[in-house]
């Protein structure tokens, strides 16, 4: 397939690129006493943003969608030795992953132009880093260099939060920190534990996690990793490790409890990439890893899976109704909304993980969009309380549409994007357990309740508070910002198709892959696993077969 | 005619130039005092410098060039009949690295002894010799070498540590560092006095062949013989010394012995355990798997609480020491490899981290307190990202040596199923992120306070930093093989050679 070489790691590596060619120029330029306008940082730094993004719809339009396998894939020895190579290929996920990460980045930095007074240049630089973090940790292929720009994201993050965020900026950044790399450390003895037993079985050292293009080196997938035996070997185990390591970031209850400081404190440019892109880390971590590599354990867990992601969207939604602060609010409604792509992924067939995977980039869109306009209000009043306002559709009428719209496509209206991800997953959900669907269907009254109830005391009703009445609406810079959040939400709402063609090979593919996997083991557990995944697989083929005319 | 024993200078250059050049060192500041009494240091750092680079170029030259000839020829062993002193490949990547940790320290050193108006020649010369005992130390190859070797490092640092005598501090650490080390090498020579006995020899090949684990004699001296060496890499239960010596002891000797008394006790504990006990059988390793555990909890469970940047160094060090342990408890050649590639990460990240600190001492005054970090990204910011930088490579995150290493010592410690034990240091290391995230909390997200900080940076100050900070990263991203214009820079190769050198004999 012929398309631009390397452009996968163009996209990557841009962002970083810049900001660290930015980083010298500002040095040099400060040496000779004549130093850069922040203006000029920050467009460059726009530019730089829109460029990649410009770059992965270059990704977009090449993308074959009827293939399976990976596309784009680039690969280079780096510690040969070790198994450590620089290994970089998209499918269906992660390109539309990717995707959401060089579309928010733009509009981020053009939301929060002037919202940074201190030190502009150091953030752009963090945004930049963080961007190339993002987009290389969904198109990393081997798990050391997975694990190595997950890590290294954190980073900028923390510097993000922690130093241009609110008040308790310090407290949530370490919180944060701290968490996550809880989790990753423990995913760190997973993967070295999955490298010996690929080692053990094959006579090599990779960490690749599929075969090379041109070699006849199996891949990490391709380890049987035992159900019983030594404890630590075993997929339940490690299963675990890598579950709790995307468990911080998804975030599943009860390890969510860095996510409603993390998203509150942080600045709102922070905020939406934190919501809109990180999340989806912990989420994709799952699809791309530990489903496959542990079917078995994945079939097993699945009802606790389900029982803590219910338990998220329940907690979440109640929790999200009692808040006074609207940003506050709007990070619970995250930790419901990443309850349903929980639910989502483990019902374990297509619907269901199409689903779940759309809803990724559904919430990243509405949950960033939603963040957006909170700081936009915040930026006029300096107050996030939701009790400080009422009845600001009047002054602020555009504003008003844009939330409202926002607020909608939360909840999951239908022509939205959200009811399409919802359908699906309760579709899906419902297949693998109807209780568990059914009472998940619950969440998505109480989401209304609580997003709609916070639109009514925030913009209709009589303006009370004087100082509401003077408040401007917004200008061009922040209408352009919402535009972009809106098309999306209309074309995913209206014409999913277009997204969902490219998740269905990846997503079938994977069900393949963990039905196979589980035929190589004998035992009780993986024969139940593989009698559900074929289940799945079947059903898929029907609808198939009904489909084609 | 007595016969000239056959001598390959090129492996004993470094051992003779240090040696020697610390007495001429020594001598030099005499007589040049006369001629620079503003400042006596000058001529005998800028010797020690010379004679640190030369030793570290012509390890550098040994150990990267090709296997062959060269490196062959290079072994010195003296003498064959009944060896004493074995300066193969593992000895000698141990001196380089313990070169290159002088090397720095020395230039580390001058400035920041102008500052605390304590600029002394005898400084330099006491470095050297502590240095010349680590050398003998780690090529040692019989109980009385490696006797002697800790001895001749020691008492210089002991004199070192009180080096400021004008601070109550410098002579508290001096005092109880002699005295807990003076201890310590009694009981070490005791336990050898014992292995003596019950072997009937001192050097390692005749102990091998002689040592049987279940005698309680041969036993109990090996068990006292790595109580001794305990002591010396600051390992638990032996580490309460560390806190209070690196907290009084003047900067510059705070960040030589973190990282050299390291090195050099570590290899000669690896030499010993392998070479002279065959590993030490399954008792030993249980020993060490306890001391590995415990060194790791309590180094980093201490360090949470300290307010002195010096005494949270120090209780990292003590952590950091059980990360290596682990290598040891691993037992194989890839346990050894990884302990030596650890230790040269060691090096660039803990001598980064004490560089900074030394770089802000001023007027008599060490920058040593947490709050004297305070707000330094707006004054210093190129240091402060240094200072992040260093410390994100203790922490073990991922794109710096710091993390190299551990995963090397995680892995050899997995491939021999004690997983138990890499959870725990995996949970530690954790614990650790977070005193070493407080200093650029502090430094980034706190206002600055108190007086200002020196502004300008020494020029040797400097160039540590920078070649620790381009080491931290080089071998955090590219361990085994370097990319242009490092591709001479294989650091997992010389490990790995080392280990195999040390575990075939």
């Amino acid at each position: 397939m012929t398309h631009a070489p390397a452009l996968l790691s163009w996209v990557t590596f841009a962002p970083l690129a810049v900001a660290l060619a930015l980083l010298v120029l500002d040095g040099l330029a400060g040496a000779s006493g004549r130093p850069v306008a922040k203006e000029l940082w920050k467009g460059a730094a726009l530019a730089a943003t829109l460029l990649t993004f410009a770059l992965s719809l270059g990704l977009w339009m090449g993308f074959d969608p009827a293939r399976t396998g990976y596309q784009f894939v680039e690969y280079t020895p780096w510690l040969p030795h070790y198994g450590i190579h620089y290994f970089a290929g998209i499918d269906g996920i992660s390109l539309l992953l990717i995707l959401l990460t060089t579309f928010l980045m733009p509009i981020v930095l053009i939301a929060s132009w002037h919202e940074i007074e201190r030190s502009p240049k150091s953030f752009v630089f963090f945004m930049l880093a963080l961007e190339t973090g993002m987009v290389g940790t969904f198109a990393a292929l081997n798990l050391f260099q997975f694990y190595l720009l997950w890590e290294l994201m954190l980073i900028p993050m923390v510097f993000i939060i922690g130093v241009w965020g609110g008040a308790r900026r310090v407290y949530a950044a370490v919180k944060f920190f701290l968490f996550t790399m809880f989790g990753s450390l423990l995913m760190l003895v997973a993967i070295l534990v999955v490298y010996v037993l690929h080692h053990h079985q094959f006579g090599v050292w990779t960490f690749d996690f599929v075969s090379g293009p041109g070699s006849v080196v199996p891949g990490i997938l391709e380890t049987l990793i035992p159900t019983t035996g030594v404890w630590w070997q075993t997929q339940p185990w490690l299963f675990l490790a890598f579950a709790l390591a995307f468990g911080v970031k998804v975030p599943i209850v009860p390890l969510h409890t860095w996510l409603p400081d993390a998203h509150v404190e942080a600045p709102t440019a922070g905020s939406v990439i934190l919501a809109g892109v990180l999340l989806k880390m912990g989420t994709y971590g799952f699809v791309r890893f530990a489903l496959p590599l542990f079917p078995v354990a994945s079939v097993e867990f699945a009802p606790v899976v389900f029982a803590l992601a219910l338990a998220g969207i329940l907690y979440g939604a109640l929790v999200a109704m009692v808040q006074k602060d609207i940003k506050k609010l709007v990070a619970y409604s995250s930790v419901a909304h990443l309850g349903f792509v929980m639910l989502g992924m483990f019902a374990l067939n297509v619907e269901g993980l199409e689903g779940s995977i759309l809803q990724m980039v559904n919430h990243g869109i509405s949950t960033g969009a939603l963040f957006l306009l909170v700081g936009m209000i915040y930026q006029r009043r300096h107050t996030r309380e939701i009790a400080a306002f009422g009845g600001i559709a009047k002054p602020m009428p555009v504003f008003a549409a844009l939330f409202g719209i926002t607020v909608m496509s939360s909840v999951g209206l239908p022509m939205l994007n959200g009811f399409v991800g919802e359908f699906l997953i309760l579709l899906g959900a419902f297949q693998a357990s109807p209780g568990f669907a059914s009472a998940a269907t619950f969440g998505v009254v109480l989401a209304a309740v609580y997003l709609l109830w916070m639109f009514r005391r925030v913009f209709f009703g009589p303006v009370e508070n004087p100082e509401n009445r003077g408040l401007m609406d917004l200008d061009l810079r922040e209408k352009l910002v919402m535009a972009a959040m809106i098309v999306p939400m209309f074309w995913i709402g209206i014409h999913p198709d277009t997204f969902l063609r490219r998740l269905h090979p990846p997503v079938l593919d994977l069900l393949h892959v963990m039905e196979s996997k589980t035929a190589l083991e004998a035992g009780p557990a993986s024969a139940r696993a593989r009698a559900k995944l074929l289940a799945a697989l079947e059903g898929a083929g029907a609808r198939a077969g009904e489909a084609a005319p | 005619m007595i016969p000239a024993p056959e001598l390959e200078l090129r492996a004993a250059l470094p051992l003779i130039l240090i040696s020697a050049g610390a007495f001429a060192v020594l001598l030099a500041e005499l007589f040049l005092r006369a001629r620079d009494p503003e400042d006596p240091a000058r001529s005998p750092a800028f010797v020690s410098v010379v004679l640190c680079a030369i030793s570290v170029a012509t390890l550098a030259a040994i150990i990267a060039s090709s296997a062959g000839g060269f490196v062959e020829g290079s072994t010195l062993v003296f003498n064959e009949a009944r060896p004493f002193v074995r300066l193969d490949r593992f000895a000698n990547f141990a001196i380089a690295v313990v070169a290159l940790g002088a090397l720095l320290s020395c230039l580390l050193s001058y400035q920041y002894l102008r500052e605390l108006r304590i600029q002394y020649g005898e400084y330099y010369a006491l470095l050297l010799l502590a240095t010349s005992g680590m050398i003998l130390l780690v090529s040692a190859v019989d109980l009385v070498a490696v006797f002697l070797g800790i001895e001749l490092l020691s008492i210089p640092i002991y004199v070192l540590a009180g080096f400021d005598r004008r601070k109550l501090r410098s002579n508290e650490a001096a005092l109880k560092y002699f005295l807990v080390g003076s201890f310590a090498s009694a009981i070490l020579l005791y336990g050898m006095a014992l292995l003596y006995g019950a072997t009937g020899a001192t050097d390692f090949a005749a102990i091998r062949s002689a040592f049987e684990p279940e005698q309680p004699l041969a036993a109990l001296g090996l068990a006292l013989v790595v109580v001794g060496f305990t002591f010396k890499i600051s390992a638990v239960p032996f580490h309460q010394w560390t806190p209070d010596v690196y907290e009084g002891a003047p900067t510059s000797v705070t960040a030589f012995m973190s990282v050299t008394v390291k090195v050099a006790a570590f290899a000669g504990l690896m030499r010993m355990v392998v070479f002279a006990f065959d590993g030490g059988g399954d008792a030993l390793g249980g020993v060490l798997w306890w001391l590995a555990a415990l060194t790791m909890i309590v180094g980093n469970v201490m360090a949470v609480i300290q307010e002195n940047v010096k005494r949270l160094l120090a209780y990292s060090s003590v952590a950091h020491a059980g990360y290596v342990l682990m290598g040891l408890v691993a037992g194989t050649q890839a346990g050894l490899s990884a302990m030596l590639f650890y230790l040269l990460g060691y090096v660039f990240s803990n001598l980064g981290a004490f560089g900074v600190v030394i770089a802000l001492a001023h007027r008599g005054r060490d920058a040593d307190r947490i709050e004297d970090f305070a707000g330094l990204a707006r004054s210093r910011p190129g240091l402060a990202a240094l200072m992040t930088l260093f410390l994100v490579s203790l922490a073990g995150i991922p794109g710096t040596v710091g993390f190299a290493g551990k995963l090397q010592v995680f892995l050899a410690a997995v491939r021999e199923g004690y997983v138990g034990l890499t959870i725990l240091a995996v949970l530690t290391s954790l614990v650790s992120v977070y005193y070493y995230l407080r200093l650029p909390v502090v430094m980034y997200m706190r206002e600055p306070g108190g007086e200002a900080p020196r502004l300008r940076l020494h020029s040797a100050e400097g160039l540590v930093l920078g070649v620790c900070a381009v080491g931290v990263v080089l071998l955090g991203l590219f361990f085994s093989e370097g990319p242009w214009p490092f591709a001479w820079v294989q650091a997992i190769d010389w490990t790995r050679e080392s280990a195999a050198v040390l575990a075939g004999r």
